[in-house]
């Protein structure tokens, strides 16, 4: 018991400690900046960017910035995921296929996805599908290395134990070899969210018309410094909530692994 | 006594990278219904080949293979295996975990469930039905492989160095339901180990294979006068120390003799 309090005092003491930090830091900008300590240029006050997200808020225009930004990862995402998990399965099963396709994917996995996105600009526009193509691209390959080496390395001895008691091919797949990736499959949708956000951006501060790279960008080539950082903080609350989304998708792939009893 | 697993001159080889490897060489014996059959060999000498060779898991490129008078071509209905490692599927509960075998046959879900949870509960897990097997032990984790396996009723059981994972005295009672259990319903057993004790104490015979190829060097029958009771005793039993002394001659144990 008493171990229990301590630990709920030093997670008391932890939170209160981040929320001085961070008390201190705004309070730093703000006494920074109205003073011109910090120059404005380079600075925002937390002031001021409450007030640029006021006005963006109202005309409607923040709303809009995120959700295209929203749609363009999540509508990659899920294509991706889906995409890359099919693949990476199929060619498991396919071995002659994968040793001749395999090495060409890897080949395009190395490029970055900075250096594709003003090819992919080129091919589907500067509207929102050429982002959506870059996450595609991003989230594809992450999950379909993770599960096509997963489902090559499935545990022999599980196979074999499943074989014998009499399962065929398909059963084989679908009872042992899917569910044995599906750790595999979450740890690369966690490692692809983060890249297909990172491709989004990439693509609209290349060219766009709307989006939360497209506002950050455009805020920085007019010397808005409020609506950059309003920006950069946004993006960064973004992250989080697809990281957490992801991580709900992944406790549903591998419950069994969170759980003694369902 | 009827023969139900007849081996006749299988030969084994592994392909190599530089040279093939030759696991069995010449092999021939026959387990009878209802009995338990051990066999013992040093590491390498092609006793989990064995087991998989029976099991279906590879095709004999020499010699023959029959359980139930068929020729083994895959796996089949009348063979269940143990393997050392636990194999249950680690995101099954329990009860999902002894289903398996009747789900692959395709029996009803309903009909399945109800199986599998009076043989947990017939085997002393009741209340763990709905654990997933890394909230067990390792000695609770082979019994639920034991009753996955029996849940789908196959006549020859083959263990793969079954017990050797479990801790001393789980191991022990461990083995002991096992015999029960399998004399009971009267199973025909091949065990594969590298532990002569157990070997003396569960089998009617044990079947010594030598080094690299194995080939079949001797053939024991276990016999007590006083009969044997459980796997516990038999340590106990005058004859034990002989067969033991005799088998571990037989095996060479890197030149060390009794």
């Amino acid at each position: 018991m008493a171990a229990v309090t301590a630990l709920r005092e030093t997670a008391l003491l932890v939170n209160t400690a981040r929320g001085l930090v961070l008390l201190a830091m705004a309070l730093a900008l703000e006494v920074g900046v109205s003073r011109r300590i910090l120059d404005p240029v380079f600075f925002s006050s937390p002031s001021q960017i409450y007030t640029a997200f006021v006005t963006m808020f109202q005309s409607g225009t923040l709303q809009r910035h995120v959700w295209i930004t929203f749609y363009e990862v999540a509508l990659g995402f899920a294509t991706g995921a889906i995409l890359g998990t099919f693949c990476g399965l199929l060619l498991s099963r396919l071995r002659l296929v994968a040793r001749i396709v395999v090495p060409f994917f890897m080949m395009v996995y190395g490029l970055p996805s900075i250096v594709l996105a003003p090819l992919f600009i080129l091919w589907f526009g500067i509207g929102v599908m050429s982002k959506v193509a870059i996450s595609v691209y991003v989230i594809f390959f992450s999950v379909f290395i993770a599960v096509y080496m997963g489902a090559l390395y499935t545990d022999q001895e599980l196979i074999d134990a499943v074989r014998v008691m009499g399962a065929s091919r398909r059963q084989l797949f679908f009872k042992v070899i899917l569910p044995a990736t599906a750790p595999q499959i979450y740890a690369a949708l966690k490692l692809g969210i983060g890249l297909a956000l990172i491709g989004a951006i990439a693509g609209e501060f290349i060219a766009a018309r709307a989006g939360l790279g497209y506002m950050i960008f455009f805020a920085t080539g007019t010397l808005d410094t409020p609506t950059v950082y309003l920006g950069i903080i946004i993006l960064a609350l973004f992250s989080v909530i697809l990281q957490e989304g992801v991580n709900l998708l992944g406790r549903a792939l591998v419950r069994w692994k969170f759980y003694d009893e369902k | 006594m009827k023969p139900k697993i007849v081996i006749e001159q299988v030969g084994y080889h592994y392909p190599g990278r530089r040279q093939v490897v030759e696991a069995l060489r010449d092999v021939s014996f026959t387990c009878y219904e209802r009995e338990i059959v051990a066999v013992v060999g040093p590491s390498g000498c092609g006793k989990s080949t064995l087991v998989s060779l029976i099991a279906g898991l590879k095709a004999p490129p020499s010699g023959r293979i029959l359980v139930n008078d068929s020729e083994v071509s895959g796996p089949s209905d009348d063979v269940g295996v143990i393997f050392q490692r636990s194999t249950l599927l680690p995101w099954r509960s329990v009860v999902e975990n002894v289903e398996l075998g009747l789900e692959l046959r395709g029996v009803p879900s309903r009909v399945r469930h109800e199986t599998a949870l009076d043989l947990i509960r017939k085997y002393g897990l009741g209340g763990f039905e709905r654990k997933y097997p890394h909230a067990l032990s390792g000695g609770m984790q082979k019994r639920v492989a034991l009753i996955q396996t029996l849940a789908f009723n196959p006549a020859v059981l083959l263990l793969d160095e079954a017990f050797a994972s479990l801790d001393a005295q789980t191991r022990l009672l461990v083995e002991d339901e096992f015999v029960r259990v399998s004399r009971e319903m009267g199973k025909t057993v091949l065990m594969v180990t590298h532990d002569i004790s157990e070997a003396i104490s569960m089998a009617d015979r044990v079947i010594v294979l030598s080094a690299r190829p194995g080939r079949v060097k001797a053939n024991y029958k276990i016999q007590f006068e006083k009969g044997r009771g459980s796997v516990l005793e038999v340590p106990s039993l005058p004859e034990y120390s002989e067969y033991f002394r005799t088998i571990w001659d037989q095996l060479e144990v890197s030149g060390v003799s009794f």
